[in-house]
C-alpha cells in the first residue's frame, strides 16, 4: 500500500545522468520509478500496490533533484535563537534543498555521538529538508586530539572538519586527515589562516579607505596550499571550502593538477558582491567571512566553476540575530543567510551570464555536493530508487529579496533590497509534495 | 553669521571629506572665515544655536577635540552635555544605536561622536534624525581636524591648486591623514606621505598621491609638512623596530627644517611626540602653525555645528 506522485510536464534536468528534456517524474514510497511519458493509469498499472496518485503539473518549470547544500550553521546547539535545526530544515525546503550538511562549530562542538544522533533526530522529528552532520575532525575542535571518526560515521556523520578553529594546530588536521582517510570521508577546512584573518574586510583599497582591518588574500592561499599538501601526504580527501579569491582558485587547480584529491566550493554571495558595497554606508549585512573580495576575483572564481576546479556552490547559510548585526563594522559577527538565496543567485549570476547552463550550474547544487558528502547513492540525482526528492522552479520567476520573502527568522542577506530570478515553487521530499508559494 | 547664500548646505551628519565636493569644503570654511572674527571680539558668542543641546559622546579619550568642540557649541549659545564612554558599548551590553537613541530622546539637537570603530558615526547617523558629527572612527576620518588643517592651510596659501602637501608617519593607522588626503586632493594640492612601508598602504596610490619612504630625497619639495603623531603601540605590533630608528628616518628636526624650502610650513595635529617625530626647536619655531591650528579649530567646528543644524531644520526633520 503505497502512495505515488507523478510530476508532469516539467523540463526534467538531471546533471548526473545528462537528461535534460520534458519527462514526466514517478515518485512511489519516496523514491525514484521512472522518467518518461506516463499517465495516472501506467502508474497504477506499473505499480499495482500503489492505491493513490498525487498528479502535480510542472509545465513550464524546471524539475531538479532536490538541492544538496553542506555548508550550512544552524544554531543549534546552543544558539537556538539563531536557528533551531527544526526551523533551519523548513528554510532549506523553502530555498529548494532537500538534503543540508550542518557545520559541527556549535556549542558545544558537534563532536560526540550523541550531537550527531541529536542533529538527525531533530531532522526527522521536523520532517523537511534532510540534516546531516559534519563533525568535527579533533575534540571540540582543538586541533589536538581527534573525535571518534569510526563511531561518528555510524552515527550520520557525512564529513569532516574543525571549521577554522583547528589550522592553528596543523599537525592535527595532518593526523586527523590520516585517520579521515581510512573510511573514504572528506576533510572539510575553512580555507583561511587565522593568525593573518583577523580583520573585517577585504584587505585593499576600500580596506584602506574605510580604516577597517583588512584579510587578505594571501591568508585564503596560504591554509589551501598547505591542506592539500597534507592531503597529498595522508592520501586524503580534501574539501576547501568558501573560496573566495584568484589564489586561492589557482592553488586548489594546482594541487588537482598534482594528482592531489582536492574538491572545492564556492558560497553563492561572494558570486554577487565585491568589496565596493562595504564602504558605503558600513553596512554589516555585508559582513561575511571570507570577505567580498574585488570583481577579478569573482572573475576567477567563474573561471574556477567553469574549469570544474570548483565542484560546488554552496548557500554559507549563517543566521545573526537583528541586535548583533545592528552593531558598528568591526564589532558586529561575519555571516549570512543563504539558503533562500542561493538557487537565485546562481541563476542570476551564473547561468544568466552564460558562465554555466543551467544543467551544469545545477550539477554544482545536486550531484557535486552530494558525492563530496558521499550521499550519492541516495541523493543528489533522479533515477530509480533513489530517494525521491525534487526542487520544482521557475527559472525566470524574478522576485525581490525583502526581509518579507525570508522565511529565516534572522535576516541578515546582503541580497536584501536586490532581485534574483528562480525559487523554488514546489519540493518533494520524504514521498510528500510541498508548495511553497 | 556670515553671508552662505552662494551654496546650500543639505547634510545633517558630517561624517567624512570623502563624499563633500570642492564647493561643499570651501563653503564650511568660509563660513569658519566668518566665525573666527567672533574669538577676536570682547563677547566671544554668537546666538546660532541657543536653545540647542550639543552632546559630546566620545568613546575614546580626548582632551583637545572634546575641548574645541565643548568651547564652539558655547560660543554658538547652545547648551552642552558631555557623555564619556571609555569602556566599549559592547561590554555594557547596550548597542551603540540604543545610547543614541536614548539620548536623542532626551532632546539632544548635534551628536558629536568620537569612536574606536571605523564607521561607527555612520550607524548612529543612520538612525537618528539628530546631527551626527564625526571628532574620529577608528583609523576611518577626522573631517574637522582634516578642514581645520586645511583651512591654516588656506590662511597661508589662498588657493590650495597646486600647493604640495606632505603627510609624514603612521599613513595606515591614521583618520586625519585620510580626512587630509580627501580635503586636499578636492582643492587641487599635490599630496604627498612620507614614512615606513610598513604604515603606508600601497592602496593609496590609487587616489592620486605620492608615496616617499626616503623623508630626505624630498625635503625640499614639498610647501607643507604635516607631521603626524606616531602611536608609540604600533611599535610593539613590529610596524616599525623602534623610536630611535623612526626618528633617526621620519623625525624632523632643525637639520632637515634647515634644507626644506625656507618658508615652508610644519603642522601636526597634536597630541606632539616632542623629540619623536618632531623636535622641539620646530615644533616651536617660526615655521611652525601648531597653535594657530588649534585656534582654527573652534573656528571650523563652530562652522560645522551650525552648518549641520541649518540643514536638519531645513529638512524639517
Amino acid at each position: 500500500m503505497s502512495k505515488a506522485i507523478l510530476v508532469k510536464g516539467g523540463r526534467v534536468i538531471d546533471p548526473a545522468s545528462g537528461h535534460d528534456a520534458v519527462a514526466d517524474v514517478i515518485v512511489v514510497g519516496g523514491k525514484f520509478a521512472g522518467v518518461g511519458q506516463f499517465s495516472e493509469r501506467d502508474v497504477h498499472k506499473q505499480f499495482s500496490h500503489v492505491i493513490e496518485v498525487q498528479t502535480l503539473d510542472a509545465g513550464n518549470l524546471v524539475v531538479a533533484p532536490g538541492l544538496v547544500d553542506m555548508r550550512a550553521h544552524m544554531g543549534e546547539p546552543g544558539h537556538d535563537s539563531e536557528e533551531s535545526i527544526a526551523h533551519g530544515a523548513e528554510v532549506a525546503m523553502r530555498g529548494g534543498f532537500t538534503t543540508v550538511a550542518c557545520l559541527p562549530d556549535t556549542e558545544p562542538a558537534l563532536d560526540n555521538v550523541a550531537a550527531a544522533l541529536f542533529v538527525k533526530r531533530q531532522s526527522e522529528k521536523a520532517g523537511f529538508a534532510e540534516v546531516h552532520p559534519i563533525c568535527a575532525l579533533t575534540k571540540n575542535r582543538e586541533g589536538k586530539e581527534l573525535t571518534e571518526i569510526g563511531q561518528l560515521i555510524e552515527a550520520g556523520a557525512v564529513a569532516f572538519g574543525d571549521e577554522q578553529r583547528a589550522t592553528d594546530e596543523p599537525g592535527g588536521l595532518l593526523r586527523g586527515m590520516r585517520y579521515a582517510a581510512m573510511f573514504d570521508r572528506v576533510v572539510i577546512e575553512y580555507a583561511q589562516d587565522p593568525g593573518l584573518a583577523s580583520g573585517a574586510m577585504n584587505a585593499g583599497y576600500e580596506a584602506t579607505l574605510a580604516g577597517l582591518p583588512g584579510i587578505p588574500s594571501v591568508s585564503e592561499e596560504l591554509a589551501i596550499a598547505r591542506a592539500c599538501m597534507f592531503a597529498r601526504e595522508a592520501g586524503c580527501h580534501y574539501h576547501a571550502a568558501l573560496l573566495s579569491t584568484r589564489n586561492a582558485v589557482r592553488a586548489v587547480k594546482r594541487a588537482q593538477k598534482l594528482g592531489v584529491s582536492v574538491t572545492s566550493e564556492v558560497c553563492a554571495h561572494h558570486l554577487a558582491f565585491t568589496d565596493d558595497v562595504v564602504r558605503r554606508a558600513y553596512d554589516t549585512h555585508y559582513k561575511v567571512f571570507p570577505p567580498f573580495r574585488r570583481s577579478e576575483d569573482i572573475g576567477w572564481l567563474k573561471r574556477g566553476l567553469r574549469e570544474n576546479v570548483i565542484s560546488c556552490i554552496t548557500s554559507g547559510h549563517r543566521p545573526v540575530p537583528p541586535q548583533e548585526k545592528e552593531l558598528e563594522f568591526g564589532r558586529a559577527p561575519f555571516g549570512a543567510v543563504g539558503l533562500e538565496t542561493t538557487l537565485g543567485a546562481t541563476i542570476t549570476h551564473i547561468v544568466n551570464t552564460a558562465e554555466l547552463s543551467l544543467s551544469a550550474a545545477l550539477a554544482k547544487l545536486t550531484v557535486n555536493p552530494a558525492r563530496v558528502l558521499r550521499l550519492h547513492d541516495r541523493k543528489g540525482a533522479i533515477a530509480d530508487g533513489l530517494d525521491g526528492d525534487l526542487c520544482i522552479f521557475d527559472p525566470a520567476h524574478e522576485w525581490a529579496v525583502t526581509p518579507e520573502a525570508l522565511s529565516s527568522h534572522s535576516k541578515n542577506s546582503p541580497f536584501i533590497g536586490t532581485k534574483l530570478q528562480g525559487r523554488a515553487k514546489f519540493v518533494v521530499t520524504r514521498g510528500r509534495v510541498f508548495d511553497l508559494a | 553669521m556670515p553671508d552662505s547664500t552662494v551654496h546650500t548646505w543639505t547634510r545633517k551628519d558630517l561624517l567624512g571629506l570623502e563624499e563633500l565636493d570642492r564647493e561643499e569644503i570651501e563653503h564650511i570654511l568660509d563660513t569658519a572665515t566668518g566665525f573666527k572674527e567672533i574669538s577676536t571680539r570682547s563677547i566671544k558668542k554668537a546666538p546660532a544655536l541657543r536653545g540647542k543641546v550639543v552632546l559630546n559622546l566620545f568613546f575614546e579619550p580626548s582632551t583637545r577635540t572634546k575641548a574645541s568642540f565643548s568651547l564652539a557649541a558655547q560660543r554658538l549659545s547652545a547648551d552642552l552635555v558631555d557623555v564619556v564612554k571609555e569602556s566599549s558599548s559592547a561590554v555594557k551590553g547596550e548597542t551603540l544605536v540604543d545610547t543614541g537613541r536614548n539620548l536623542e530622546a532626551m532632546g539632544v539637537d548635534i551628536v558629536v561622536i568620537r569612536h574606536q570603530q571605523a564607521g561607527a558615526p555612520a550607524l548612529l547617523g543612520r538612525n537618528l534624525d539628530a546631527c551626527v558629527v564625526n571628532a574620529g572612527d577608528g583609523t576611518h576620518e577626522h573631517p574637522t581636524q582634516g578642514l581645520l588643517d586645511i583651512f591654516t592651510m588656506r590662511e597661508k596659501f589662498g588657493d590650495l591648486t597646486g600647493k604640495k602637501i606632505a603627510l609624514v608617519g603612521d599613513i595606515t593607522h591614521s583618520r586625519v591623514a585620510r580626512s587630509n588626503i580627501w580635503g586636499l586632493r578636492k582643492l587641487g594640492a599635490e599630496v604627498g606621505l612620507v614614512g615606513p612601508k610598513t604604515l603606508i598602504p600601497s592602496a593609496f596610490k590609487d587616489l592620486g598621491v605620492n608615496i616617499h619612504y626616503n623623508l630626505d630625497e624630498v625635503l625640499d619639495h614639498y610647501d607643507v609638512f604635516n607631521i603626524l603623531r606616531i602611536q608609540m603601540e604600533r611599535q610593539n605590533k613590529g610596524l616599525f623596530p623602534s623610536v630611535r630608528e623612526y626618528h633617526h628616518l621620519y623625525g624632523i628636526d632643525a637639520g632637515r627644517l634647515s634644507r626644506m624650502k625656507p618658508d615652508v610650513v610644519i603642522m601636526h595635529p597634536g597630541p606632539i611626540n616632542r623629540g619623536i617625530e618632531i623636535s622641539q626647536e620646530v615644533a616651536d619655531g617660526k615655521n611652525s602653525v601648531v597653535l594657530r591650528q588649534v585656534a582654527n579649530g573652534l573656528a571650523v567646528r563652530m562652522a560645522v555645528l551650525v552648518l549641520v543644524q541649518s540643514a536638519k531644520e531645513r529638512h524639517g526633520g
